[in-house]
């Protein structure tokens, strides 16, 4: 199996309204552990993903799933990718239990008795309407679906972006659960960042349609730190809630950085670098 | 649960309203059929001295009904009356399956983000679209089935004394043809949807579409029918209509001129034919001193097909629908494989 089973080459991506979403990106992800993709909204977090699943064709730049492109052969390209899409989307008026035999009609492979035990270890009733279950609940049927698949990558579209706190911590110790025994690989979008710190291997900052970081979560941590006055090294500076300037460095400074300043010291580079273009 | 369950259940879930809506509009439909096709049976049954020859082919009202059979006459007509009206539903229940049914099947899939889930699951989304139409296709299908023998059941009632197997009369309200434009109307609406993505627009765009297509088939079949059909004088004997016009189709009238070319009414008034000089016995003149004269331009004439090719242009018609069906299944297939799920 290719060690990259996410790759983009000088992707870009430019809806009709005129708007690039994407432009030049070049990511790779490797096999195994849960990716983070971090970003604002309408950084192109959800179109990036959708290019990977097939719903999005590339207006420049190519995509590939485990060595495949998705819009050239989307069918053997779905084969290796189970996806939770951004709303959980199920179907009104269908049970839990339905939606599970639905996705066996769908998937060949499915694996419904896996799924359901998922469902079940959560106390999500398998006759209960998709649509009477909590945000939450809805969620963990979307993840299950995908889980059952038994894709080797996971690509969840902001999954988190609508749950409660508690919500949001089962989730991604079911995802982290998930990854982990069946060796599969994950994307996760979200704008959350403490929320992913704790489960993901890797980072990757999306901002303004273009990949500003893309580095493991411990040695973005190690090699970035916090300055209070300006710095030769410094990657972006941004507000504190005192009113005060914090600049991200890449090196070392005054304090270490969390990742939540990693990720908004990038983004504000991010937005000064599109601002002076 | 089995996999067509499968499917079946959920087809039911997500358009439950609109399935209610049409079998309650069938049901109602064809009930009301077999009521009428009773009640002119017993009718004729209860006064069959007054009724007789009603229904049939060469009915002679010159001497007009006895004063005793006049309620009942009345009676009769307006029954009969009502059964013409709901053949005309008949006619337009393909086209609202397709309006009711097609349109919303892969528009709300699209439009309630159900489509992102299911279209990530299927590895082939051609495959999937068979499968999520094929029971509102088979329902829809069906309930017209029901409407086609309750229409050729009650055309049997209010014309008892013909062979509708070789009679043009109600075609296209009766029969095959009522189904097979069920599978055009259906699949056109499916393809409406896919392409709007939104029910509501898709609801209505579709009414409009499905419209447009069925009228130029229409007109492409009068082109069609114009080139098979043959030209008959019309009442140069008799001022009654003889057997073959009750039944035949009429594609075209006009007149037939005296070197035997047929031109339509409106070729003819443009070519000076004046109404005011016109025959009793169908031939028509171009001026006062034609008719006094003799000369005449032509006389009344039209382009027919007989009804014994009933039977060849009920498949012709039926064929041209459900290759229209499968085309827009076609196109369908392919705008699902190449648009986005949202």
């Amino acid at each position: 199996m290719n060690d990259l089973v996410l790759e983009a080459r000088r992707l870009a991506k430019r809806y009709r309204r005129g708007a690039w979403a994407l432009q030049e990106i070049d990511l790779e992800i490797p096999a195994g552990g849960i990716t983070a993709l971090v970003g604002p909204n309408a950084a192109g977090k959800s179109t990036l993903i959708k290019t990977w699943v097939g719903f999005e064709r590339p207006t420049r730049g190519s995509v590939r799933v485990a060595g495949i492109d998705p819009w050239q052969n989307r069918s053997a390209a779905l084969g290796k990718v189970g996806y939770v899409p951004q709303s959980p989307s199920l179907y009104d008026g269908l049970s839990v239990a339905d939606h599970l035999d639905l996705a066996r009609q769908l998937r060949p492979g499915f694996d419904r008795d896996y799924a359901r035990e998922r469902l079940a270890q959560l106390d999500i009733p398998a006759d209960r309407g998709g649509r009477e279950l909590s945000g939450g609940q809805q969620a963990q049927v979307a993840l299950a679906l995908a889980l059952g698949t038994r894709a080797p990558i996971l690509l969840l579209d902001e999954p988190l972006a609508s749950l409660d706190p508690l919500a949001r911590r089962e989730f991604l110790h079911v995802l982290t659960d998930a990854v982990r025994a069946d060796g599969a690989t994950a994307l996760l979008s979200s704008h959350i960042v403490t929320d992913v710190e704790q489960a993901c291997d890797r980072l990757v900052v999306l901002g303004v349609g273009r990949v500003l970081l893309h580095e493991g979560v411990a040695s973005a941590l190690e090699t970035h730190s916090i300055s209070l006055a300006e710095h030769p090294d410094t990657v972006g500076s941004f507000g504190a809630p005192d009113g005060s300037r914090i600049y991200l460095v890449r090196g070392t400074a005054e304090r270490p950085a969390s990742l939540d300043e990693v990720v908004l010291g990038y983004l504000a580079s991010g937005r000064s670098t599109a601002a002076a273009a | 649960m089995t996999g067509a369950l499968t499917w079946a259940r959920l087809s039911y879930r997500q358009q439950r309203w609109e399935l209610l809506l049409v079998v309650l509009g069938v049901a109602g439909v064809a009930a009301g059929m077999g009521w009428l096709a009773n009640t002119l049976e017993a009718l004729r049954a209860a006064s069959p001295d007054c009724l007789a020859g009603v229904g049939g082919s060469n009915v002679s009202e010159s001497e007009g009904p006895a004063a005793a059979c006049q309620a009942v006459l009345n009676d009769y007509d307006s029954t009969e009356d009502l059964a013409s009206n709901l053949l005309n539903l008949a006619w337009a229940a393909p086209f609202g399956m397709g309006v009711i049914l097609g349109a919303p099947v892969v528009a709300r899939e699209i439009d309630g983000g159900t489509a992102q889930l299911a279209w990530s699951l299927s590895r082939s989304r051609v495959g999937w679209l068979l499968r999520r139409i094929a029971f509102i296709a088979v329902f829809g299908l069906a309930l017209l089935a029901v409407l086609a023998v309750a229409s050729e059941l009650l055309a049997a009632a209010i014309l008892p004394d013909r062979t509708l197997g070789e009679d043009f009369t109600w075609f296209g309200r009766r029969g095959l043809p009522v189904v097979a434009r069920g599978v055009g109307a259906i699949m056109v609406g499916v393809l409406v949807g896919a392409i709007v993505g939104r029910v509501l627009p898709s609801v209505l765009a579709s009414a409009v579409v499905i419209g447009l297509v069925f009228a130029g088939l229409s007109l492409a079949h009068d082109q069609w029918n114009r080139a098979e059909a043959t030209v008959q004088p019309r009442y140069l004997e008799s001022v009654e209509p003889p057997e073959i016009e009750m039944t035949a189709l009429g594609v075209a009238y006009g007149i037939e001129t005296a070197d035997g070319e047929f031109m339509s009414y409106g070729e003819a008034f443009d070519r000076g034919l004046d109404d005011n000089f016109r025959g009793e016995d169908g031939k028509v003149y171009q001026s006062e001193a034609d008719l006094a004269a003799g000369r005449s331009m032509g006389h009344d004439a039209w382009l027919m097909i007989p009804g014994e090719r009933y039977p060849e242009l009920v498949l012709r018609d039926s064929v041209v629908a459900v290759i229209v069906g499968l085309a827009a299944l076609a196109a369908s297939a392919v705008v699902v494989t190449r648009r986005r799920p949202t």
